[in-house]
């Protein structure tokens, strides 16, 4: 068809031909990622550190968890025991050393979290470096989850925004079984108060997760 | 903005069906302007006188390559959020070869035999409704071919990525053995007229 | 219209899908759905009691029809007529070779859509969903599936010239 003889002989088809070739010979020279093998790249993982695009904040996560939304997996790379005694819902255990060969998808947006923020950073460092792009870390860990969602405190020299604000976090809080503190600084530290129980752990967790997730095929 | 949007939350679910149907019309009118709403066409195919499944079929998949490769490159796309199916290769050798035979035997696929049925062929009826005997049949013997089904898994692979080649090399392969491929379906086609105009 | 700009057009439209959605098209997945919720309604514990029907009757937003599929499938038989309409093809009729009855023709169709639905699902996606979105994204289990698909079609037609030509 390129070769004919024919007088329209750069008809469309042999227009077109030619554009997909040119764009073919053209990803010869740009191609984005080798194939095959991991390669880390430490300045761009640096940056992406540095400009904090890597998070998810407590907030963004507690309105897809109330949203029911199934485009994430949420991690909680704690021990096995704390866990069990607490976990945000949805959340799947996997500790440190198991996240090898865990099974996720290199596709799915997976948000990381443990206490505060240094083991959810080094098992966000592992994902990454294993090629999962849509790792992110949930900002805060466990400690900000706390503060701000299951106990936000509203202080006693509030602005009527605040206390406006207050009321939609305290329905929250409510919903995942928290306390909201009101009055200022009288009341308990965070760490005090008793965290909502779990239901049977394991039953809670990772069955529900599964359930959770969308075809993406036929 | 980085893509896909959906999988980095820019609308929600409602929205999502909202562009599913959307897209869906795209689908089904493209599908009908290529004649995929006959199966005398599409069974064509099979027979070397029309070649427009091949036709169509590949320069959608160049098309959609490309696109994909460009928008990744230029950083628009993240392409490890967009969805590969998983590879198990027995099942899928196996399956594509039923559902070869079902294409010649029932001049269908059941994406075409959904315009099939809005453009009034009754065949195309019929032939849906087979589909769904087929899956029925699947389903109840599910327990059995689960095993199957789920064996020679090898994940998300791709082929670069299981050649050990750069995905732009795939890419260049790929648009070459189309364009080549076209040439000489057009070739056999324009054969096969000339000889039963002689005939 | 011109094959390669009707190859395009579609090209366009799975491009599409992949920068909103991160997925690709398909059709088969909408029919297990509705076979899935059929087999609820009839016998609830049988499907409940199945991994296969369960994967369709937990999937979509809140409900199985709620999902990408059926609403795609939804624009497609829209879409089609569309085009359909304003190319005046639109005709009640069974598409058949010449010596081929339609009664003949009729049960090819359901045979062949027998194994169509079958092959289908135990290669995991049809023509659109497995040969089309995964052979763009260079799928390697779609590239086998769309050989195969090929292979299928051209050893079967010696033995269907009947039906066709």
């Amino acid at each position: 068809m390129m070769n004919r003889a024919d007088p329209r002989a750069w008809g469309i088809n042999q227009k077109l031909a030619f554009l997909a070739i040119a764009l073919g010979a053209l990803a010869l020279i740009g191609s984005p990622s080798p194939g095959g093998a991991v390669t880390i790249n430490t300045q761009e993982l640096a940056d992406i550190v540095e400009s904090e695009v890597d998070h998810v904040t407590v907030e963004e996560l507690a309105d897809w968890v109330v949203q029911d939304r199934a485009d994430y997996r949420l991690l909680d790379v704690r021990d096995p025991e704390s866990y069990a005694r607490y976990h945000i819902p949805t959340a799947e255990s996997v500790e440190l050393r198991d996240l090898h060969g865990y099974p996720l998808y290199h596709n799915e947006k997976i948000v990381i979290y443990s206490d505060g923020g240094i083991h959810s950073a080094q098992a966000w460092f592992l994902l990454r470096a294993e090629g999962f792009a849509g790792a992110y870390i949930l900002l805060g860990g466990l400690d900000a989850w706390k503060d701000a969602i299951l106990f936000p405190e509203l202080p006693a020299d509030a602005t009527p925004d605040e206390v406006a604000s207050f009321e939609s976090r305290r329905a929250v809080s409510e919903l995942f079984g928290g306390k909201p503190r009101t009055g200022g600084g009288g009341t308990a530290n965070p760490a005090e108060i008793p965290l909502p129980k779990v239901k049977p752990p394991a039953a809670v967790a990772a069955p529900r997760a599964r359930k959770k997730h969308h075809k993406e095929g036929c | 903005m980085i893509a896909p949007f959906y999988k980095y939350g820019l609308f929600g679910d409602e929205v999502s069906l909202i562009l599913a149907a959307v897209i869906g019309v795209g689908f089904g009118f493209f599908l009908e302007r290529a004649g995929f709403g006959s199966s005398r066409k599409l069974a064509a195919q099979f027979y070397f006188t029309d070649m427009a499944v091949f036709k169509v079929m590949f320069s959608a998949i160049v098309t959609a390559m490309l696109g994909l490769f460009y928008l990744s490159w230029a950083g628009l796309v993240d392409i490890s959020m967009v969805y590969v199916s998983p590879t198990y290769l027995l099942p899928q050798l196996i399956g594509g070869l039923v559902l070869g035979l079902g294409f010649i035997v029932g001049g269908y696929c059941p994406g075409t035999s959904v315009v099939g049925i809005s453009t009034g062929r009754l065949d195309a009826v019929a032939f849906g409704g087979g589909v769904f005997s087929g899956i029925f049949v699947y389903g109840e013997l599910y327990p059995w071919l689960a095993d199957f089904v789920k064996s020679t898994s090898m994940g998300r692979v791709t082929l670069d990525s299981w050649l050990g080649v750069d995905v732009g090399m795939v890419v260049f392969a790929v648009v070459i053995m189309a364009v080549l491929g076209f040439w000489g379906a057009t070739t056999v086609e324009r054969k096969l007229a000339r000889r039963e105009a002689e005939a | 219209m011109n094959p390669y700009l009707a190859g395009m057009g579609l090209g366009l439209v799975l491009l599409l899908a992949f920068v909103l959605m991160g997925r690709g098209l398909g059709a088969s997945g909408a029919f297990s759905t509705i076979v899935a919720v059929i087999v609820d309604a009839v016998a609830p514990a049988h499907a409940q009691a199945n991994e296969f029907y369960l994967g369709y009757l937990e999937n979509g937003y809140g409900s199985p029809f709620k999902s990408f599929l059926m609403f795609e499938v939804i624009g497609v038989l829209v879409g089609g007529f569309i085009s359909g309409a304003l190319a005046g093809r639109v005709k009640r009729t069974v598409e058949r070779g010449p010596r081929m009855s339609a009664k003949g023709r009729i049960g090819l169709a359901i045979l062949g859509g027998t194994m169509m639905g079958f092959g289908a699902k135990l290669a995991g996606g049809c023509t659109s969903g497995q040969g089309l979105s995964g052979g763009a994204v260079l799928g390697l289990g779609s590239w086998t599936f769309m050989i195969m698909v090929f292979v299928g079609g051209y050893a079967g037609a010696y033995f269907l010239r009947r039906e066709w030509r």
